[in-house]
């Protein structure tokens, strides 16, 4: 009975809270949604077989919350227990005001920032702001760390992707495959990207938990516009904003297609009223060819890992390309801070690509700070026809040294 | 970490000191470091039948922020020698056959290793090194890897992966994983890999000495426990070299600079790409991986290039049937091959300028299920 005590003293921390504990995002590690074991004392207790104590089974009637004091009658207590009592006792004394203060305090803390906000164990996220919003949060797993040890920027847009999929899936506009709605699926009509912009305040990095904040909204009149936001999870702070603009097309004939009544009945009302959030870049993108560019990498192919279910390559896989060609002070020293892409063209498992950039840091329009470059890229295959066209800035990390901004100077002179 | 095999008033009394409960009181305290500390009792007697609760203290600073750890789907498990996480399949992470991709399940496993070694407080800069490795420059490298997958999870399927390591002979360390379909409760995969100590600045082999031994030997199963059963030892089946003639090939691959880690080196899942890269449209189109074995003999650096060759894997008693280069889909099919429909190659990555071996593998196929 001491035993049942006890672990009715820890159960009774993990059962599960009423839903004003489940809105607060600072949830304490006691603490858990009830569905999901997410290692803490519930998922063990649960995943004993519990012995059968005294003719009852402990666990289970303690989960309920209450001091179980079953008063089955028991065996002579083994020695062990008679050497116990004030401790545990003691335990559960210490363990039940910890409980209460750490309730208070946490009612204190509570943001109220985003009060629809669940954390989601499973990352699958959920619909906020009357149904507009989508939000999911990811934690930055270690393979996702690149070589500067921050989260890389296909990392970033993996997540955006994978928020974009999951928002047409839970507001029900997920026809088969990804990104069209069942009246598209009828037509033979996709979405495709055309223009992507991404501005990044702070890379996140590992152990950190972003959330990722989307919505749509027309643009112009058979445009549709995606916005995401990226936080922290637990501090707030911005890290990613980023804007795309997606067309419709027919998967045939691979011509645009203006959005169909039927379509558009079926996503207008997903569709919010707000600014983008992100400032358009207006600034024409030039075309890169052999004389213009500075570096050119060839020869790049893609591999089965970079096809997506369509067996187009992935967008988020040519960042990567068009990085290739970056000069490597740059990508050692500077980490990218804005970036905007135009798609012109798919490409699949047998195209060859090259890779062309142009730093640029004198350019009049945008006003580079002190260390900051502007690059020009642009990815096309062998025989000219271009795929993506690009711009991107880079800031200096934050721990650089003169000496690099040296070198990058010296190499473009 | 605290473990307790004998229970008594003393030692429970010096665990609560150390686990600090008394500091747990403070709100601020419990918020940076939401320690999960339960008391661990194992009981001498094995007729007692208190019912365990488990002692893990992260007294080690924990990476990150603790919100990502209430929010990681994982933990020790009860006994301490084995970590399990749950994740779920993201779309990003399927590929053409709109599963899993090899890769994906690849960086899975090395997520779990890595948060295992990092929940019973090893090192978080990647390497998942004890303390002591740290002062000797020690750090752990793969030396082989064998995966075999019954089942492809797919997009939004939620699995979870058991992972646990124990000692390999003198010199390495083995690290073993099962995977589950959380909903049907079914194995689909196993892992197994072996893992050597190198010397960080003198990248020699080096052999575990007792010290370092005897820090990770704690968290391991006191008994053996394989993934593979002793009968099932494609694991450690020896994988021949390569020779003439190599049926597909896939030359002048480079590292890209997402292909490297954390630590400057190219992630070991990037040689499975690599591997597979050379296997042609023919069998991807109607095969999936039903099992993979990598040796890795040499590190590849970042400037390196890389040639990726591939070749069937004969059997005793099966006849090379001489057929022509660049082998069609026609000639693979009469070649080696079992009533099940079932590929088996051999493979080799090196070096495109001295052709100096980096690895060696095996793969099986089998003909893709209809789903």
């Amino acid at each position: 009975m001491v035993a049942t005590a006890v672990t009715s003293a820890f159960f009774s921390v993990t059962s599960s809270p009423d839903s004003s504990d489940s809105k607060n995002k600072k949830l304490g590690s006691i603490k858990s949604k009830p569905s999901v074991s997410s290692g803490s004392l519930q998922v063990k207790a649960n995943a004993q077989a519990p012995p059968k104590i005294n003719g009852t089974v402990a666990v289970t009637t303690s989960v309920e919350g209450s001091k179980n004091d079953d008063g089955a009658s028991s065996p002579p207590p083994r020695t062990f227990i008679n050497q116990l009592p004030d401790w545990s006792m003691l335990l559960a004394a210490i363990t039940t005001i910890f409980l209460a203060a750490e309730k208070q305090w946490m009612m204190l803390d509570w943001k109220p920032r985003r009060p629809d906000m669940v954390i989601d164990p499973f990352g699958i996220g959920k619909i906020v702001q009357d149904g507009l919003v989508f939000s999911q949060n990811f934690s930055i797993r270690s393979y996702e760390i690149g070589v500067d040890q921050t989260a890389s920027i296909e990392t970033l847009m993996n997540h955006l992707q994978e928020t974009a999929i999951n928002h047409c899936r839970s507001a029900g506009l997920l026809g088969e495959g990804f990104g069209a709605t069942p009246e598209m699926c009828k037509k033979n009509l996709i979405w495709v990207v055309t223009r992507m912009q991404v501005v990044v305040d702070r890379y996140p990095t590992w152990g950190d938990v972003v959330q990722v904040d989307t919505w749509v909204s027309a643009s112009g009149k058979n445009g549709m516009r995606r916005d995401w936001l990226v936080s922290n999870s637990e501090t707030g702070e911005i890290l990613t904003r980023a804007t795309s603009v997606w067309v419709m097309m027919n998967k045939l004939t691979r011509r645009l297609s203006k959005i169909p009544e039927e379509v558009r009945g079926e996503i207008e009302p997903f569709f919010m009223s707000s600014d983008p959030v992100l400032a358009e870049d207006s600034q024409k993108l030039v075309k890169l060819d052999d004389s213009t560019a500075e570096h050119v990498c060839k020869g790049l192919t893609p591999k089965w890992s970079d096809l997506d279910v369509n067996q187009h390559v992935n967008n988020v896989k040519y960042i990567g390309w068009i990085l290739e060609s970056a000069p490597l002070p740059i990508l050692e020293s500077h980490e990218l801070s804005a970036m905007t892409l135009e798609y012109r063209r798919e490409c699949g498992r047998d195209s060859v690509l090259q890779s062309l950039t142009t730093v640029s840091d004198s350019n009049t329009e945008n006003a580079v700070n002190v260390g900051e470059f502007n690059c020009q890229h642009l990815l096309r295959l062998e025989d000219g026809a271009e795929i993506v066209r690009g711009r991107t800035r880079w800031r200096p990390k934050l721990a650089e040294s003169s000496a690099n901004m040296d070198q990058i100077s010296a190499e473009r002179a | 970490m605290l473990k307790f095999p004998y229970c008594n008033v003393t030692d429970l009394n010096q665990a609560l000191a150390q686990c600090r409960f008394v500091g747990l009181l403070g709100p601020l305290a419990s918020r940076r470091q939401s320690p999960r500390a339960v008391v661990s009792c194992s009981p001498s007697s094995s007729e007692f039948s208190l019912t365990p609760v488990q002692a893990v203290m992260s007294c080690q600073q924990q990476v990150g922020s603790s919100l990502v750890n209430r929010l990681r789907l994982g933990g020790l498990t009860e006994d301490g020698f084995s970590y399990k996480e749950k994740f779920i399949i993201r779309g990003f992470e399927v590929g053409i056959n709109k599963i899993a991709t090899i890769e994906t399940i690849a960086n899975l496993l090395q997520e779990v290793g890595s948060n295992h070694a990092q929940s019973v407080g090893f090192s978080t800069d990647g390497f998942g090194t004890s303390p002591t490795m740290r002062k000797l420059h020690l750090i752990w490298v793969t030396a082989r890897m064998h995966i075999e997958v019954y089942k492809y999870p797919a997009w939004r399927d939620v699995i979870e992966i058991e992972t646990w390591c124990q000692n390999e002979g003198r010199i390495g360390t083995r690290r073993d994983w099962i995977l589950n379909d959380v909903a049907t409760g079914e194995v689909f995969g196993r892992a197994t890999s072996k893992w050597v100590m190198m010397n960080q600045d003198t990248r020699r082999m080096q052999k575990v000495s007792d010290d370092v031994k005897e820090e990770y030997l704690v968290f391991c199963p006191r008994e053996p426990r394989l993934a593979f059963s002793e009968k099932n030892n494609k694991s450690l089946k020896r994988i021949a070299k390569l020779e003439d003639p190599v049926r597909y090939s896939k030359l002048g691959l480079k590292p890209r600079r997402a292909d490297l880690d954390m630590n400057q080196h190219v992630n070991d899942v990037t040689y499975i790409g690599w591997v597979l890269e050379s296997i042609p449209k023919e069998i991807i189109d109607t095969h999936e991986l039903q099992a993979i074995t990598l040796d890795y003999r040499r590190e590849c650096q970042q400037y390196n290039v890389v040639d990726s060759l591939t070749g069937l894997e004969l059997t005793e008693g099966s006849k090379m049937v001489s057929v022509g280069t660049n082998g069609s889909a026609t000639a693979t099919a009469t070649t080696r091959e079992d009533d099940h429909d079932c590929h088996r190659f051999l493979h080799l990555l090196r070096l495109s300028s001295d052709g100096r071996e980096i690895n060696r593998g095996r793969t099986e196929w089998r003909k893709k299920p209809t789903r």
